[in-house]
């Protein structure tokens, strides 16, 4: 049995990548307690109405109810996997600066330097928890696959062991929903 | 004749898929085997491992959790 995990910070394109594995032909649980908005308009395909971390940090997450399907858990939430599972996760990596930016869209309020490095710091040691832990992962970026979808699925799908339809799960991906776009300057 | 310090090797076990991949991969290389590719290529993983990074400190995590909150994904 293994529990299939999206993670990454928040706002690095995990609802997409939950997307891709549901259209992709994929046991994606979610419930639907945090509606679509404006800056997820598919929805979150989160548990727990996004609220899963606590249940993972008081240890009452009933992981094993969730074997052979996926779930989102985000970086923060990485720490706190239950011991003794087995585990695939797909990590999910964005540019930074355009996760800050879509974070302080959502929030309201600009971050600052300190909130940046802090999240590079979980990123960090979210990815650290993974290889110590000898948990079986793939990182993905976000821009890439937005750039070039069936590649990347392509790749997802052989770290899951070919259980995608590629031709589907690339329909998951929507380049107009690529916001946030960090400006390169000519 | 001089004795060079002797290397030690132990066996590890990879799908056979795998090994026929990197079989492939290290054709036309300088790589005379699989064995001698998975060395170089762990090595870098282990080096890359070494850098010590800044860890994420209390003052980090709760930054974080506060942010977590005003994004709801923390009660």
């Amino acid at each position: 049995m293994v529990n299939y995990i999206v993670s990454g910070l928040e706002r690095s394109g995990t609802s997409m990548m939950m997307q891709i594995l549901l259209k992709g032909g994929m046991k994606v649980a979610y419930d639907t307690k945090r509606k679509p908005d404006e800056h997820n308009p598919r929805g979150y395909f989160e548990l727990e109405g996004g609220k899963i971390i606590n249940r993972l940090m008081e240890g009452t997450f009933p992981m094993e109810q969730y074997d052979d399907m996926v779930i989102k858990v985000t970086a923060y939430g990485i720490k706190y996997l239950p011991k003794n599972r087995r585990y695939k996760v797909i990590y999910m990596l964005r540019d930074l600066d355009e996760i800050m930016a879509s974070m302080s869209k959502m929030i309201g309020e600009k971050l600052s330097k300190e909130d940046r490095i802090a999240f590079e710091h979980l990123n960090n040691l979210a990815l650290k928890i993974l290889k110590e832990r000898g948990i079986e992962y793939i990182t993905v970026n976000y821009n890439d696959v937005v750039k070039n979808p069936r590649a990347e699925i392509e790749r997802v799908n052989e770290f899951l062991g070919g259980v995608l339809d590629v031709d589907s799960a690339v329909k998951a991906v929507d380049p107009k929903l690529y916001r946030n776009r960090k400006e390169v300057k000519k | 004749m001089t004795e060079g310090k002797e290397k030690k090797y132990t066996t590890v076990s990879i799908p056979t898929t795998l090994f026929k991949k990197i079989e492939r991969r290290i054709k036309g290389t300088g790589f005379t085997s699989v064995s001698s590719y998975v060395t170089y290529v762990l090595r870098e993983i282990i080096a890359e491992d070494e850098v010590p990074e800044e860890p994420f400190s209390k003052e980090d995590e709760e930054r974080v959790k506060e942010r977590l909150r005003a994004l709801g994904y923390l009660e």
